[in-house]
């Protein structure tokens, strides 16, 4: 079941690469969204990009939240190497794995320029979402890794091509970085595993074996190893630069793709590897980690202000949110006496905020391309006033803003409260600092929507279009998603306490 | 039932209001109707006194209950709200069903705050109301001033939501409750920081020093929202609070102390600034933190009952001095107090604001004066400086209260062209009747000095009234005529200042430059942090990695064709050690297949021949065929040679996977 929401849309998009690039070729000019072709490829790809969801919409009516992993499917690989084909789910991975079908299906949807080549772009999108979702439901080093770099060779193309500005310098850029990112991480998972005994990639194996304990060179080198290719893709400051010019250049959707679920891979990695393979090392360096994670938030909220083009402003605000995850997986992470309740609290947040994040980002990327395609610029003071032209498109961009500032009802606050109580009791200064990026963000998307939505409209944008139908209905669903997270979070905590709750030892 | 029905009346309200938008007076009947239905629910909810509980996961759950003062402030808010947004849906014409719709959503969530019965869903409502004040006041969104003014509000008031998320995560980590039962048992460290939180956050939503200037800016915001919002409601949330966790942190010795003395100080300041101003909203704005601030100092000195009995009747006058002013700028066509003298032109709102103006100065019998008089009488029994700070405080108020309704309302000459010629400066009949409804019901409250109220006002508050002795009351008194004769005399003889401040008094006028102070302070050098940082991030973080490529660039540049030929070696290294792998490989290979071929020669030796040539194919073809691929991916990689840094990079990573893995086989 789960190897087929992976394997689908990577199958689909083998035959969406094969496909001609446009059936007939009457239609050669006028813009993309007029071409029959490309709608209905889009079509076609939006209804396959669904399908992932659906099934693990499926897995979540089958999963029991008892702790560890569940609906596992394996196979044989190379079992002189210990590796197997091992997919399965628990209170971690399967939220993450819906963000992502979800963030996929809206993003494959979203209209955007396909540069007159949508059978490639399809291809690419559904490719992504197969081993994005496959990365998440990997149970297994081998393959976590595989999907970890193929992952980048997609961005990568995306950007490039799909891309504007200088889009081939900062794909290259981003994939440069990850990629030396990916290099440690490829080292630290074969320390890993040559620690183990008998070898194997199996995590469930491997948690259970805990190789290596604490101290000692080897196991301070893997956990660096880690710490390095996880804490670039997550991005932790200083680790972030790749992380502006690749969102500025890419794709609205690719934007909300990369931010929304590759930067979770690396957070992700985090928990399901680091933390949960090496814990008493995670243990002796959670304060460093917790001093960057405040770094993380405070700079990437105050980097974000000064900003004056959008997408940027964006990008930076992720690095600040990154960094509350971060801050909340430190405190989980610490080692320190009677705190279980708060630290799994830290937990759930910091799973949460990976959720929300996801989200409440792609949402506001999504927009952020909308307003490209019909102003063609991001800088922000070419705006003003649109409120009055287009309110769907300033309502669900100001809920959105106010989603990622933290607004109570909305699905950010349930997270950024979780990891704040949590680390309030684990690391008070930490977190007391850390706050100091709630009042900043506040401040930065205040502005951002004073300046861009409010004020007089200027003569330019007088026939400024609101946002057509697609739009309405992938952001309303985002939307309404991010409210439904903020009022009753319920299921979704009691899905992720399943994992935090042991995790913790509570 | 009813607790879910006081959130979600007014909610529903605000969607049938957006719902009707192209009805007009729908718009405005639906907007009072489901402020009076969330009326009669409160009175139900407050006799029944309902709690609930909304769960969010094993550890957090939001819990709602109407008790203690709780049954008070479910009532006081539609109570305040109807007229309000009677007068609001009479007065406003452009976005009305925005403005409608939201102040609704704000009610919801005000009742939210009022009943929470832990922190974490105060929080929630506390800023909730906070984000409904931001869209409130930036309501005018085509002004870029309006929605600076409205962000500094919001921004302002979030420094103090930070105390919340503080006191929280105190309550957290040393009870794992959030309730306020919890909050007596946080002892130790966190007691001292959950006080000085929960002191944050109370004092930046009740606008006291130094967060008074948000209300300034909160006047950016029309008229209702103003009565509503920034005199009745939304500041009242930091008084509220304090009534009901006050006597949990009584053990932290300088708790309350503070409370008095940030209290004190706002009120003398606050009044001072209120009687320099000349703007009319700011007037009553600087009035409101003045009051809040003697409800602080009542906190303090150990009298919540008379806070709670202060709190009630300032929110009913308040708002009616306000949506007064209303008329009066409506009327003028300027906010300015010089411009006005109104009490020819607009007799009857003349009279309503005098009951208001009244009740602001404490004049007896009103129940303002009753309530004022138990917070000095809290503050005798407390200390004799305090006790002389609200006497202080006290005269200010009957000075900028008669200040304000004289240069209002006071008669101007008989000949005013504004009386005859201004027909459309008369208010309309709902803007007569909110206004009467709340002078009614300020003259109502004058039940305050009935014997017995005391009683039912300390178990509503769970407080204590103190008694106050009778040189106390006189003096008071004889204060009051004294400083209304005065301000009367002043007026008479025309020496009330009606022109704009100058100068030093220009500046107490402005709350003494606290705005420009947090602009040079915090505001500016945030603002250009953030940019230094920016351009950091731009030119040295990233420095790092461009310096790497440009080295490499510079590098391949100065010895192109060693580069190239040292490429070319690396690569040819790499097969020649793939290949020789390989063959040792197979070597081993061979000797292992061997072993098991010669087990399986005893059975059929032409079958171990055939699947040792199977094996070689294989095992070998896959093996020298990596070690062939790489030295394919040389020759196509010189063609790559841009000299570009990653480029080379990128190669010499893939060159290193593939030899990583090759490695790895032949460790197994």
């Amino acid at each position: 079941m789960l190897t087929f929401a992976i394997f689908l849309p990577i199958v689909a998009a083998a035959v969406f690469a094969l496909l001609p690039r446009r059936l007939r070729s009457q239609v050669e000019v006028g813009p993309p969204q007029e071409d029959p072709w490309a709608s209905r490829l889009r079509l076609i790809a939006s209804v396959i990009g669904v399908v992932p969801l659906v099934v693990l919409l499926g897995a979540w009516a089958r999963f029991d939240g008892d702790g560890g992993f569940e609906l596992v499917e394996s196979s044989e690989w190379i079992p002189t190497l210990g590796v197997g084909y091992r997919v399965g789910v628990d209170g971690l991975s399967l939220p993450l794995a819906l963000m992502t079908a979800v963030l996929f299906a809206v993003a494959i949807a979203y209209p955007v320029d396909l540069r007159g080549r949508p059978g490639p772009y399809y291809a690419l999108m559904l490719f992504l979402e197969g081993v994005s979702v496959g990365l998440f439901l990997s149970l297994d080093l081998f393959l976590f890794f595989v999907f970890w770099d193929v992952s980048l060779v997609g961005m990568y193309f995306l950007i490039g091509v799909w891309g504007h500005g200088d889009a081939r310098r900062s794909a290259l850029k981003f994939f440069v970085y990850t990629f030396a990112g990916s290099l440690a991480l490829l080292l630290a998972i074969l320390g890993l595993y040559l620690a183990t005994e008998p070898r194997t990639f199996d995590m469930a194996e491997i948690i259970r074996q805990q190789p290596l304990p604490a101290g000692g060179v080897y196991a301070t080198l893997v956990f660096l190893g880690f710490l390095i290719g996880f804490g670039v893709k997550t991005p932790i400051v200083p680790f972030h630069t790749w992380l502006p010019p690749a969102h500025v250049d890419a794709p609205g959707p690719a934007s909300a793709v990369l931010a929304g679920v590759l930067l979770k891979m690396g957070t992700y990695g985090f928990v399901r590897i680091l933390m949960s393979m090496q814990p008493e090392t995670f243990a002796r360096f959670a304060f460093p980690i917790g001093v960057l994670a405040v770094v993380s938030i405070v700079y990437g909220s105050l980097v974000a202000m000064a900003q004056t083009n959008l997408k940027r402003l964006i990008a930076y605000t992720s690095v600040n949110h990154m960094g509350y995850v971060m801050l909340g997986l430190a405190a989980a992470g610490a080692s320190i006496a009677g705190q279980d309740d708060a630290q799994a609290l830290a937990l759930t947040g910091a799973t949460l905020e990976m959720v929300a994040h996801g989200l409440i980002t792609g949402a506001l990327f999504l927009v952020s391309g909308s307003i490209l395609a019909r102003g063609e610029t991001y800088e922000m003071e070419a705006y003003g006033g649109l409120a009055a032209r287009a309110p769907a498109l300033t309502g669900i961009t100001v809920v959105a803003a106010f989603a990622s500032l933290g607004l109570p009802g909305l699905a950010g606050f349930v997270a950024e409260f979780q990891v704040f109580a949590g680390t309030l009791a684990v690391y008070p200064w930490l977190a007391g600092v850390g706050l100091l990026g709630i009042v900043i963000t506040a401040a930065l998307f205040l502005r951002m929507l004073q300046q861009v939505f409010l004020g007089p409209l200027p003569e330019r944008w007088t026939g400024w279009p609101d946002l057509g139908w697609i739009e309405r209905l992938t952001l309303g669903a985002l939307i309404a998603l991010i409210i439904a997270i903020g009022v009753a979070p319920a299921l979704l905590l009691d899905m992720i306490d399943s994992f935090a709750g042991p995790f913790v030892g509570r | 039932m009813t607790a879910v029905l006081l959130v979600l009346l007014p909610a529903l309200g605000s969607a049938s209001v957006l719902g009707l938008r192209r009805r007009a007076r729908a718009v405005g009947a639906a907007a009072v109707g489901s402020a009076v239905a969330t009326l009669a629910v409160a009175l139900v909810a407050a006799w029944a006194e309902p709690e609930l509980a909304w769960r969010w996961s094993d550890t957090l759950e939001l819990g709602v209950a109407v008790d203690g003062f709780a049954r008070v402030m479910v009532v006081l808010i539609p109570v305040v709200a109807a007229p309000v947004l009677a007068y609001a849906a009479a007065t406003v014409d452009e976005g009305r069903t925005r403005l409608l719709a939201l102040l609704l959503g704000f009610v919801a969530a005000m009742e939210l705050l009022v009943v929470a019965s832990d922190l974490l869903t105060l929080l929630i409502a506390w800023e909730l109301i906070g984000a409904f004040s931001w869209a409130l006041i930036g309501y005018g969104w085509r002004e870029r001033a309006n929605s600076a003014a409205a962000a500094q509000a919001f921004i302002t008031t979030r420094i103090g939501d930070l105390g919340l998320y503080v006191a929280a995560g105190m309550t957290f980590a040393a009870t794992g409750g959030l309730g306020y039962d919890d909050l007596a048992a946080v002892d130790g460290g966190r007691q001292d920081v959950l006080a000085a939180a929960l002191l944050l956050a109370v004092a930046a939503k009740s606008a006291q020093l130094p967060f008074s200037p948000w209300l300034f800016s909160a006047m950016a915001g029309p008229t209702p929202v103003s009565a509503l919002l920034h005199s009745a409601t939304l500041v009242s949330a930091g008084a509220y609070l304090l009534i009901r966790v006050a006597p949990a942190l009584e053990p932290t010795g300088w708790f309350l102390p503070a409370v008095a003395g940030v209290g004190m100080v706002t009120a003398l300041a606050g009044g001072v600034t209120a009687v320099l101003q000349s703007q009319a909203k700011r007037v009553l704005a600087a009035s409101t933190s003045a009051q809040y601030g003697l409800m602080f100092v009542a906190v303090g000195a150990g009298s919540t009952a008379a806070a709670g009995a202060q709190l009630v009747t300032h929110a009913v006058f308040k708002s009616l001095l306000f949506l007064g002013a209303g008329v009066a700028i409506h009327a003028a066509g300027s906010g300015d107090l010089g411009d006005m003298r109104l009490g020819r032109v607009v007799p009857r709102v003349a009279g309503f604001s005098l009951v208001g103006a009244a009740a602001l100065a404490a004049i007896p019998p009103l129940g303002a004066a009753s309530s004022k008089q138990a917070i000095g009488a809290a503050a005798a029994h407390s200390s004799t400086w305090l006790l002389l700070g609200v006497l202080v405080a006290g005269a200010l108020s009957v000075t900028y209260a008669f200040r304000y309704q004289l240069l209002a309302f006071g008669r101007g000459p008989t000949d005013d062209d504004r009386i005859r010629d201004r027909v459309d400066a008369q208010p309309t009949t709902s803007e007569r009747w909110s206004l009467g409804v709340l002078a009614a019901i300020t003259i109502a409250l004058s039940a305050l000095w009935f014997p017995g109220s005391g009683e039912v006002l300390e178990r509503v508050t769970d407080g204590e009234l103190y008694e106050a002795p009778l040189w106390e009351f006189g003096v008071t008194l004889g204060l009051t005529a004294a400083v209304t004769a005065g301000v009367l005399w002043a007026w008479r003889t025309g020496r009330l200042n009606t022109s704009a401040p100058q100068g030093a008094v220009a500046v107490a006028a402005d709350w003494y430059g606290l705005a420009r102070l947090s602009r040079v302070t915090v505001v500016d050098p945030t603002l250009a942090l953030s940019r230094g940082l920016a351009r950091i991030d731009d030119r040295v973080v990233d420095a790092g990695v461009r310096g790497v490529e440009r080295l490499t660039r510079t590098l391949s540049r100065l010895a192109w064709g060693r580069a190239e030929w040292s490429l070319d070696a690396l690569v040819r290294g790499l097969a020649g050690a793939v290949g020789l792998g390989a063959r040792g490989t197979r070597v081993a290979d061979e000797r292992s297949v061997d072993g098991a071929v010669r087990a399986l020669a005893a059975l059929t030796v032409k079958g171990a021949g055939a699947s040792r040539t199977a094996d070689d194919r294989v095992v070998d073809g896959a093996v020298e065929g990596s070690a062939w691929l790489v030295g394919v991916g040389g020759h196509a990689s010189r063609k790559l040679q841009t000299g570009q840094a990653h480029h080379y990079y990128a190669i010499v990573a893939v060159g290193f996977v593939v030899a990583a893995a090759v490695l790895l086989a032949m460790s197994s």
